[in-house]
């Protein structure tokens, strides 16, 4: 009977197979089974890259976590190398595996079978991996063996033909070295060989090293860079202690010398490159650890990297002291370790070298300057450690916290209200007694401490008295002025030469009070007379100066292009001095340079308009009044503060305010204070000797007493 | 406790199946966290024929922490402190080496090791590893009549709460 034979056969092959089972209850002829595909010393799946970018990329994303959740649970091959060396974005992404999703055999026992029909055989595997030629050779077995064995009863030799046919992977391997699945089945086919592993995994028994109980793989964990088993409680326990008491270091492998010998192993191997020894926050949450140790762990790890890293720099706030974002140590988001420290230490090293050798680190703003605080979000200059003022701000490390007390402020300030700085090295003079005919302590300049001209060392007092042409400056008669001294311990509050528009203070005057075109009736005439004359005069002095002193005939193109803008300090004292209207005085081409000009008197002489005629020569003129006022004054009462605006406009004018102006184009000039104008005068000197490099030493001298 | 269950089984290994020339007892059975070994001088060294005595005591986190282990006979030897406390250098001892899969037949070992093979380079007492690297026959001399001296009797073992001063 028919019926009796397949019976026979299928209760004798249930008895072989019990996990055979059949498609339909009630079809009893129709069975399945599910042989493994476990190849012995596992196999290199290949997964081709995508050709296009779709949504493929994602998925591998995916499967790379599983992958490395794969490694995790271990294998059942015990130390097999489960590593998967996948390099997911060059090259084929390849995997090794050694379980693939079972090839499930459906096994039609018809009517007939076995002696008129073979057996109805379908293959398939789930995701399909398996290619379709290997399917079809392996249906086509079926009735081949069916007439092999003169149609008898095949079924078993067949799931055993099927089944040595598994071991060796159907001969996929040897004919290509490694087996090739199509991209979309990545995931599936990883997560089996997960799954199949952890299975086996846990049914094997393990002998922990720390608590030496054998133990089942269900409670053990095998760690992910060297493949030692412990029991998950004794691990939870170290780890949390270590943990807690913030040894850092013992968190790694318990074997005795196990980290040690791959980090040796790694040295000797591979020069560079780092063997990571701890163990990542990822494999302690699946140990498994609570997460708030493992944030602990993540923390601390994170702490003590920039702690022991001197380039970090601190948030500047003093509540916050957070570290700064850097490139090198990526500050931990949730449990995730930066490890883009390791790649960069390389490099890292290099520059540190490179920086040691040369004297100076080669300048990188991009790199060195902006600093974000981690904590707060605080963007500041890392140099400056001000507010983020931008690439192009030139600043400089802040002073120690001390240093600069408010005792040094005083000082400064002090130094700046009662000093006149030398007009060659800007040095800060003070007056102690005497005439105002200073000798510079520290370059033997001459000047005059009312206006810090410099004074010809032939004959100094010619500043004070009626110029070699009967003109008359701003200093005219003042020699003996604050002949007691200049500061709070020695009498008069004198600002010196650095008076220009600073002490003046107050908003600029508006511009039409600063060019008014009314003129002051006493001058105009004389302004007027005297127009044609100076200028020739001027002409001809200039000639006389170039005899005498090549220096300030070349200075004068310098000049004459900056001459523009008047100080408004200038037009301001003009009238609190003499109560005349005030005016700008535009300083006519060679104002700036009348100190060092033998003809210092020129310029500021009331009627010295000395402007190519029109309107300079009338201003000039008004400034000559508010100058003269001042000098008016002066018997009054020196030192009083009409005359001392009175003067300072004068000074304003005289001096090297409007040279600035070609360092800083479009810049109001009543924000020159002497130092500034003392700087420009002593830069146009030593430019003229080619020396003007030498300012810059100059200033880094700590020369301010 | 998993301590004292590892105790145990290790206390067990090293009664039952003792590896050469160590021998283990308690000396106060409801203290598993002191042990008393006895440790016979390695043959072809000149210790041969002495019997020292090395006190282990676990700490209360053993395996977690490594245990102590000090030499209740006074021993010649480079890596042993030539007084009466006989600390001893041994890398697997100390903290940071210490793993907690290691376990005290290996220390147990490892010391009796250092006697067959002492490590003048990691010296504890500089003066006898000079004396074992340049005078060797000296140097066996005086380990011979310190063994003589010391290691022949019956092994005083310190007093419990003393056990590093005695």
């Amino acid at each position: 009977m028919d019926d009796d034979q397949r019976d026979i056969e299928l209760s004798s092959l249930e008895a072989i197979y019990p996990e055979l089972q059949r498609v339909d209850p009630n079809d009893p002829y129709t069975i399945f089974l599910e042989v493994p595909v476990n190849p012995a010393n596992g196999v290199i799946v290949t997964f081709p890259n995508p050709t296009t970018d779709g949504a493929v990329p994602a998925d591998g994303a995916v499967a790379n976590g599983a992958g490395v959740r794969a490694d995790h649970h271990g294998g059942a091959d015990g130390g097999l190398a489960i590593n998967p060396d996948h390099n997911p974005n060059n090259g084929p992404d390849s995997h090794r595996l050694s379980h693939l999703p079972p090839v499930r055999l459906e096994i039609g026992l018809g009517s007939g079978y076995p002696e008129e029909k073979p057996p109805s055989v379908s293959v398939s595997t789930n995701p399909p991996w398996l290619p379709d030629t290997v399917v079809r050779r392996l249906e086509e077995d079926g009735p081949r063996l069916w007439e092999e064995i003169g149609r008898d009863m095949v079924a078993y030799t067949y799931i055993d033909h099927v089944q040595q046919a598994a071991e060796d992977l159907f001969g996929l391997v040897d004919e290509k070295e490694g087996l090739e699945v199509d991209t979309q089945h990545k995931i599936a086919v990883l997560d089996y060989d997960i799954k199949a592993k952890k299975a086996a995994f846990d049914r094997e028994t393990f002998s922990c090293g720390v608590c030496l109980d054998p133990k089942k793989g269900s409670v053990c964990h095998r760690m992910v860079d060297c493949g030692h088993v412990f029991c998950i409680d004794c691990l939870q326990d170290f780890y949390n202690n270590a943990i807690k008491e913030g040894d850092l270091a013992a968190v790694r492998c318990l074997a005795p010398g196990c980290a040690k010998e791959r980090e040796k192993a790694a040295a000797t191997e591979k020069k560079g490159k780092k063997v990571r020894t701890f163990i990542s926050p990822s494999e302690l949450l699946q140990i498994p650890l609570e997460p708030e140790v493992v944030q602990r762990y993540v923390t601390l790890k994170y702490k003590t990297e920039l702690e022991s890293d001197k380039n970090t720099i601190y948030c500047p706030r003093s509540w916050c002291n957070g570290a700064a974002r850097s490139k090198k140590h990526k500050k931990p988001e949730g449990f995730e370790l930066g490890e883009a420290s390791d790649e960069d230490e390389g490099s890292e090293v290099e520059e540190d070298e490179a920086g040691s050798s040369g004297k100076m680190k080669p300048f990188k703003p991009e790199k060195e300057l902006l600093a974000i605080c981690e904590d707060c979000g605080f963007a500041f200059c890392s140099r400056c450690l001000q507010s983020w003022h931008g690439e192009f701000v030139r600043c400089s490390a802040p002073r120690k916290k001390d240093e600069l007390t408010e005792e040094d402020i005083a000082s400064l300030e002090y130094v700046k209200l009662h000093t006149t700085p030398c007009p060659t090295c800007a040095a800060p003079v003070q007056k102690t007694h005497g005439c105002n005919h200073m000798l510079c302590y520290r370059c033997q300049s001459h000047f005059c401490y009312l206006c810090s001209a410099w004074l010809h060392p032939d004959n100094p007092y010619q500043h004070f008295n009626i110029q070699p042409d009967g003109k008359r400056n701003s200093c005219y008669m003042r020699l003996w002025e604050l002949e007691e001294g200049d500061g709070d311990d020695v009498g008069l509050g004198f600002a010196g030469g650095r008076g220009g528009g600073a002490p003046a203070g107050g908003a600029p005057i508006p511009v039409e009070h600063v060019v008014p075109e009314i003129e002051e009736p006493e001058d105009e005439d004389e302004a007027h007379e005297h127009a044609r004359d100076d200028r020739q005069r001027d002409n001809h002095n200039a000639h006389g100066a170039d005899n005498r002193q090549v220096g300030v005939a070349r200075e004068g193109p310098l000049v004459l292009r900056i001459a523009g803008n008047p100080p408004p300090g200038a037009g301001r004292g003009g009238p609190r001095a003499a109560g005349v209207p005030p005016r700008a005085p535009v300083p006519p081409a060679r104002g700036g340079h009348n100190q060092q000009h033998p003809l210092v008197g020129l310029a500021g002489h009331a009627r010295a308009g000395r402007g190519a005629g029109g309107a300079p020569a009338r201003r000039g003129g008004v400034r000559g009044a508010a100058q003269n006022a001042g000098a008016n004054n002066r018997g009054a009462g020196r030192g009083g503060a009409q005359q001392r605006n009175g003067r300072m406009a004068a000074q304003g004018v005289q001096l090297f305010g409007p040279m600035l102006e070609m360092m800083r184009a479009d810049a109001l000039p009543d924000r020159l204070d002497a130092p500034q104008e003392a700087w420009v005068r002593q830069f146009v000197q030593l430019a003229l000797e080619d020396r003007e490099d030498l300012l810059a030493e100059m200033e880094q001298d700590p020369g301010f007493r | 406790m998993a301590s004292i269950k590892r105790i145990q089984k290790e206390l067990a290994e090293c009664t039952t199946s003792s590896p050469a020339g160590i021998s283990v007892t308690l000396p106060d059975d409801s203290d598993l966290h002191r042990w008393h070994v006895t440790l016979q001088g390695p043959s072809n060294t000149p210790y041969a024929g002495g019997a020292f005595g090395l006190v282990v005591s676990l700490p209360p986190d053993y395996p977690f922490k490594p245990p102590t282990v000090t030499f209740a006979t006074r021993i010649y030897h480079p890596n042993v402190t030539n007084d009466s406390q006989g600390n001893i250098c041994l890398g697997v001892l100390k903290h940071e080496n210490w793993k907690p899969s290691t376990k005290l037949v290996g220390v147990l070992e490892a010391v009796r090791g250092l006697l067959a093979e002492p490590n003048p380079d990691d010296p504890l007492e500089a003066r006898i590893a000079d004396e074992y690297r340049q005078d060797r026959a000296g140097w066996e001399k005086t380990a011979k009549q310190y063994v003589a001296r010391y290691a022949k009797g019956e092994i005083t073992w310190p007093e419990k709460e003393e056990g590093k001063k005695a």
